[in-house]
């Protein structure tokens, strides 16, 4: 059994493929590939996006409040 | 005792730091990052569901078409509530149309208006128009819902009929919400006991709800 086992996993590792499992690089159609890619991208710069302004408005509330504080 | 040693020297208290953001509008806008999350969610499940439809046919064959055209009335009044409230919004920040009583801009987070009645103001007229506008956007929406499931289009009918309605239900949610809220805003500036930064806070989702809904109409009614 041990034998077996040996040389079926033997014969797996010498005759690897790829596997085409993920949809976002490997689907066949298409229209559903560029999908998967534009919403991939959509969902990750969209967070990034939020992150980033927010980060850009609080730095010139921050320089504004500043400016407020110098003048009274 | 001497003399000398009871004067106690002056120390001028230390100015409280201004507050880069008040709590209200933080809390908002944390609320709003969660919501755009949950629709472009909702934005990509529709697209790749659409991509990976049977034989390429959208809509699914005797499923209803969408009333892209007559929804353009909805959004028109959409926007135009959003418009009418960035105005209220800004006027507001400024300190004008308040009517009499008001007090100066500066006040960050207190009561802004003295008590009076809500349409005698600029700023009362041009909320109660935000409100009643986007009223007008969630009514004709419900119009548009009931032709519709006469004629077949249901949350169970299809995957297309389950994702519109989800979509859609969603964003029609958040505008009663938001609907909701500036009505008790503008009960609060007639009582004149509307903040600045709660009106903020009112206004940042209304902007949200206005925002989001060219990218879902565009999307989901093409």
């Amino acid at each position: 059994m041990l034998t077996v086992a040996a040389l079926a996993l033997v014969l797996l590792a010498a005759f690897p493929d790829v596997a085409h499992a993920c949809p976002v690089c490997f689907d066949r159609d298409d229209e559903a590939r560029i999908a998967f890619l534009a919403t991939t991208g959509l969902l990750t710069l969209v967070p990034l996006g939020l992150v980033a302004g927010t980060g850009m408005w609080l730095r010139r509330r921050a320089r504004e409040i500043a400016e407020e504080e110098e003048r009274d | 005792m001497s003399a000398r040693a009871s004067i106690i020297p002056f120390r001028p208290r230390p100015r409280k730091k201004k507050k880069l953001v008040s709590d209200a509008v933080l809390g908002m806008i944390l609320f709003v990052f969660v919501e755009i999350m949950l629709f472009a969610g909702f934005i990509s499940a529709f697209v790749i569901i659409k991509a990976r439809a049977v034989g390429s046919v959208w809509p699914p064959p005797n499923q209803p078409r969408l009333p892209f055209a007559e929804t353009a009335v909805n959004t028109t009044a959409l926007i135009a509530s959003g418009v009418v409230l960035l105005i209220a919004h800004r006027m507001f920040l400024k300190g004008k149309g308040l009517g009499e009583g008001r007090t100066s801009a500066g006040a960050s987070a207190g009561p802004a208006v003295a008590r009076g009645g809500l349409l005698s103001r600029p700023i009362g007229r041009l909320l109660v128009a935000a409100t009643v506008l986007g009223g007008m956007f969630v009514a004709l929406q419900g119009v548009e819902w009931v032709a519709l499931i006469r004629e077949g289009l249901t949350i169970t009918s299809s995957t297309y009929g389950a994702l519109f309605y989800t979509i859609i239900g969603a964003h029609a949610a958040h505008a009663v919400a938001a609907i909701l809220a500036l009505a008790w805003a503008s009960l609060r500036l007639g009582a004149g006991k509307l903040a600045r930064d709660v009106l903020s806070a009112v206004a940042i989702f209304w902007y949200f709800v206005v925002l989001v809904w060219p990218f879902l109409y565009f999307v989901v009614y093409l």
